[in-house]
């Protein structure tokens, strides 16, 4: 019995395993390079984000006073406290060194320090989204893999179709509707969900019961954002890998007797992979900027509708705080990005 | 051989894949509970039933000088106690921790006689010193007197002489100290933050107070948790534990109330309290309202000094205009179309619900007469033009600027309609729709026409009367300006005097008498042209709850009221009322409030995820085999 007999894997794929000191060195200025990159992008979030919310209307002072007898020293003294009667210079100047030290000064609206407000939103944020986007990920690469490598299919027609039917639904629309059947109930169906929020009043967090509750709570926001999101992944890896099925390389492989399994996950997929790779990457660092219409919709406590409520005084130092760890999730998920490529594609990822 | 190694490698990635899953949900969930705002509650608390509550506005601080929100105050109602209370039936001044008071014959020192035996949350006893403290600090610090400085205006000295008597001294004659809504605070625990402290306090934490609920726990954005106190003076609360739990969105909400995850929603809008009608189980509430709506319009925007600012139209400084515009509006047509008939129409700013001081026109009522505003407009030297629209002594037509408010549907609605009435008149109107704070800013400004916009109007009448006082106009410094309560830049003589001499009045009746002058002034110079007073819209379970207090009484508000009288009386139905009354449809317990279940359903669903998993675990490997010579 000839044992099947892998030569050196045709396409793109891995680097040559003699390495030399100068394509080392040339690695480390493209790492380099990138990295600066992205320090750059993160220099001018931090002054943009300054004069950002500076054009927003209103005085924050005055709005958070407004209709109550504030005597009028009193609202001088709240502008005062806030750093807004000081020259925009001045300002500026005291918002970077802060922010530079990791102050990121106290919310107007809940007068306290911006990074508790913060950290209260941040793991549910993360949790909600995290995990949504994993699995619309995997669920997305899944149906698109099948759905080109079989393509015209039944599976196909109706999996395109759906996906696209439910990413085109407005997703709070699509959100009620959960709500409605599944934590409501319809007819003789009792509703198995609770309708909002992220934890039932009373429960310990830390238990078990408490993982599990917030299990529960969790599933039909999770549901929702995933089923709305699934076709960006089905759609991009389905026509990146048709645009792969048609190359030598896989045709040689499938007249060396490999498995047709083993010709897909081995050669086709991770060719394909590049630029869904970005897509995903892309949207592991919009992660932390929550999802404001599922927030809404479900009660959720996250840093999306968070940033939304914080628009409404303007409540300046919570807005720079939240836009600041959008800025540098999305930065740091790009440079990410940026680094797999040179791994995973060895034409990229030399200076 | 080569196949079988690679498929038990699979297998392990697979193990490890879940297990990171599971960590992954685990980790956050330990995070959370050490982020959150204040003690996890012990995990069986049960003191009692749990009388839930749905809001849409959370607290946003547990601090009372710093919050500012109405759920705030709500909050903080139950948790503290206040010298005197506002009586269920109207409102009228009952005893709260003070059992007694008492004025001297010049008005001008109030002595208050405190219960005693009171104990704080904490065991320690409440004194009068802990009155005096409360209220010595706000008259001290600036940054207190945000929320309470309009209490101790006229406050010149207070005093505790023993454990219960305080004496309040005053300069002037002051109805407002039969109505010190300021909660007591203990002074051992308050004396240890300073006044830069306080501005960042939270409060949050072992919170001690001697109202008829205590504090438990507050998850920022999702639910606040509070006690009955078995010990309170006025009686222990019939139930064990109110929750409040937020909402952001109305639709989940009366979804939640449907199903029985919570027991009360206030504040519903018109089409969603329409939709719960005929809803098993559930009872639906019309409450009268301390709220009206108006067409606000620019007098003629001046300082408190006198000098104009902004760009308003000069014809509205013309009362004929004014009255005019008064009388081209349908109010009822807005009352059944925009509020679906849940209200009443609007004559004077004090609404009806306070019956003593609300002021009736009669003779001089303006109601829908297109043909008086017309006559009024031409009165008034705005002739009617060629093209519709009226034409004023300096050549231009007659158009107004509209100003909607974003936020708000019903006021969008309110414009299209005003537009509509008055073209009938021959006013054009532009309408505009901008975010409030964009409307406050142009109000403040003087640089707006009409707009539409509304009022919530305390039991005492002096906030709302200030509204409309020559002192509350914008105010100019160089030239920033900043803005008073006025929002009408109404300036009359006149009325500045009957509003000073109602500050000073204590004695109910002729302060009645007064404040009602004061509003026939506002009507007839047609300050504002007051639209409707809307209902309070509630909905609750009827099925579980019993005994819920309105106020005024009959036919006010349950619950955001001026007092806790619901949270302390309300009791679940019991057991054999509950079955005869429950029906098939209703898919919520009807006799068990204490719900914290769905641990059942928990297990369910983990059984079918687990099956599912597996199922389609086991699926993926036997279709692995597929090669290519199957597929061709």
């Amino acid at each position: 019995m000839t044992a099947v007999v892998e030569t050196a894997q045709p396409g793109p794929v891995g680097e040559p395993s003699s390495a030399g000191p100068a394509r080392r060195r040339s690695r480390w200025r493209w790492a380099s390079l990138k990295a600066g990159g992205a320090l750059g992008s993160l220099a001018f979030v931090l002054v943009f984000n300054f004069f950002l919310f500076r054009v927003l209307p209103g005085d924050p002072a005055k709005n958070l006073t407004r209709n109550r007898l504030v005597p009028a020293d009193q609202v001088a003294e709240l502008r005062k406290s806030f750093g807004l009667g000081k020259p925009l210079r001045d300002q500026f100047l005291d918002y970077l060194s802060n922010t530079l030290h990791g102050n990121l000064g106290i919310s107007y609206v809940f007068r306290q320090p911006v990074s508790t407000v913060i950290a209260e939103r941040f793991w549910p944020t993360v949790l909600l989204l995290g995990v949504s986007t994993l699995l619309s990920t995997v669920i997305g690469l899944w149906i698109g893999i099948k759905g080109a490598w079989n393509r015209g299919s039944a599976f196909d027609k109706v999996s395109t179709g759906i996906s696209l039917a439910l990413y085109a639904m407005p997703e709070f629309w699509l959100g009620i509707l959960l709500i409605i059947i599944f934590a409501v109930g319809i007819g003789p169906f009792p509703g198995l969900f609770p309708t909002g929020g992220m934890i039932s009043p009373g429960v310990n967090a830390a238990s078990v019961a408490g993982v599990l509750d917030i299990a529960r709570h969790m599933v039909l926001p999770t549901l929702t954002l995933t089923l709305a999101y699934l076709a960006e992944y089905a759609l991009v890896m389905r026509s990146s890998l048709l645009d792969e099925m048609g190359s030598d390389y896989l045709t040689t492989a499938r007249a060396k007797g490999l498995r047709d399994a083993l010709v897909l996950r081995r050669h086709a997929v991770p060719n394909a992979m590049l630029p869904t790779v970005t897509l995903v990457f892309l949207n592991l660092g919009f992660v932390v900027s929550g999802a404001i219409t599922i927030e809404t919709v479900y009660s959720w406590p996250g840093l999306g509708l968070l940033s939304y409520e914080a628009l409404q005084a303007p409540d300046y130092p919570l807005l720079q705080g939240v836009f600041l760890l959008f800025s540098v999730g999305v930065i740091v998920a790009n440079l990410a990005a940026d680094l797999l490529y040179g791994v995973l594609d060895p034409r990229v990822g030399h200076a | 051989m080569q196949m079988s190694r690679n498929v038990l490698r699979r297998g392990r990635t697979r193990v490890v894949a879940a297990v990171v899953a599971a960590a992954t949900v685990l980790a956050p969930a330990a995070a959370m509970a050490d982020s959150s705002s204040s003690t996890p509650a012990p995990a069986a608390s049960s003191a009692g039933p749990v009388f839930t509550v749905g809001l849409t506005n959370d607290v946003d601080s547990m601090n009372p000088f710093v919050g500012i929100v109405a759920t705030s105050f709500e909050v903080w109602g139950m948790i503290y106690d206040t010298l005197t209370g506002y009586g269920q039936k109207d409102y009228s001044p009952v005893p709260g921790l003070a059992t007694s008071w008492s004025t001297s014959p010049d008005g001008l020192t109030w002595t208050f006689h405190l219960r005693s035996g009171v104990k704080w949350s904490d065991g320690v006893p409440l004194t009068a010193h802990d009155a005096a403290y409360t209220f010595n600090r706000i008259m001290k610090n600036s940054f207190e007197q945000t929320n309470y400085g309009n209490y101790v205006a006229n406050m010149t000295s207070v005093t505790a002489p023993d454990d219960t008597t305080l004496i309040i001294k005053t300069s002037k004659p002051s109805p407002i100290m039969l109505h010190l809504a300021v909660p007591i605070l203990p002074e051992h625990i308050w004396s240890k933050i300073d006044e830069k402290a306080v501005q960042t306090f939270p409060n949050n934490k072992d919170v001690v107070g001697s109202g008829p609920f205590t504090f438990i726990q507050w998850q920022v954005g999702q639910f606040i948790r509070l006690k009955a106190n078995p010990d309170y003076w006025g009686g222990a609360p019939k139930v064990g534990e109110v929750d409040f739990r937020i909402f952001k969105n109305d639709d989940a909400m009366v979804q939640a109330l449907r199903k029985g995850e919570i027991d009360f929603i206030d504040n519903l809008s018109a089409n969603l309290y329409d939709s719960l009608k005929g809803a098993q189980g559930i009872t639906l509430v019309d409450a009268k309202y301390a709220g009206f709506e108006e067409v606000g319009m620019n007098n003629g925007a001046a300082t408190d000094t006198g000098t104009p600012i902004g760009n308003g139209n000069p014809a509205l400084k013309n009362v004929l205009v004014r009255k005019a515009i008064n009388y081209a509006i349908d109010r009822q047509t807005l009352v059944d179309k925009v509020i679906r008939g849940y209200g009443s129409v609007g004559t004077s700013v004090i609404p009806p619900i306070y019956a003593d001081q609300h002021y009736q026109p009669t003779t001089d009522l303006m109601g829908y007469d297109p043909t008086k505003a017309k006559a009024l407009l031409d009165q008034a030297g705005y002739k009617m033009g060629p093209s519709g629209v009226r034409v004023g002594p300096d050549g231009k037509p007659l158009t107004l600027r509209f100003f909607a408010r974003q936020e708000s549907q019903d006021s969008q609605q309110v414009a299209q309609f005003v537009k509509g009435w008055l073209k009938d008149v021959g006013i054009n109107v532009v309408i505009t729709v901008m975010a409030e704070n964009r409307l406050t800013d142009v109000i403040g400004n003087g640089e707006y026409d009409l707009f539409e916009w509304g009022w919530v109007v305390e039991p005492d009448p002096d906030f709302q009367l200030s509204v409309f006082t020559c002192g509350q106009r914008s105010t100019k410094d160089g030239s920033t300006i900043t803005a008073g309560l006025s929002d009408s830049f109404f300036c009359d003589p006149t009325y500045d005097k009957l509003y000073a001499e109602q500050q000073v009045t204590v004695d109910p009746a002729q302060r009645d008498a007064i404040v009602k002058s004061a509003e026939k002034v506002v009507y007839d110079k047609a300050a504002y042209a007051l639209t409707y007073y809307y209902d309070d819209l509630e909905a609750y379970r009827s099925d579980r709850w019993t005994n819920l207090q309105p106020q005024p009484d009959p036919g006010g508000s349950l619950i955001f009221q001026y007092g806790t009288y619901t949270y302390r009386n309300v009791e679940p139905v019991s057991v054999a009322q509950a079955s005869a009354s429950a029906t098939p449809g209703s898919t919520g317990v009807a006799s068990a409030p204490t719900s914290r279940s769905g641990s059942s359903a928990t297990a369910v669903l983990l059984g079918v995820l687990a099956v599912l998993v597996l199922g389609g675990g086991a699926f993926a490997l036997i279709r692995r085999r597929g090669s290519a010579d199957d597929r061709e």
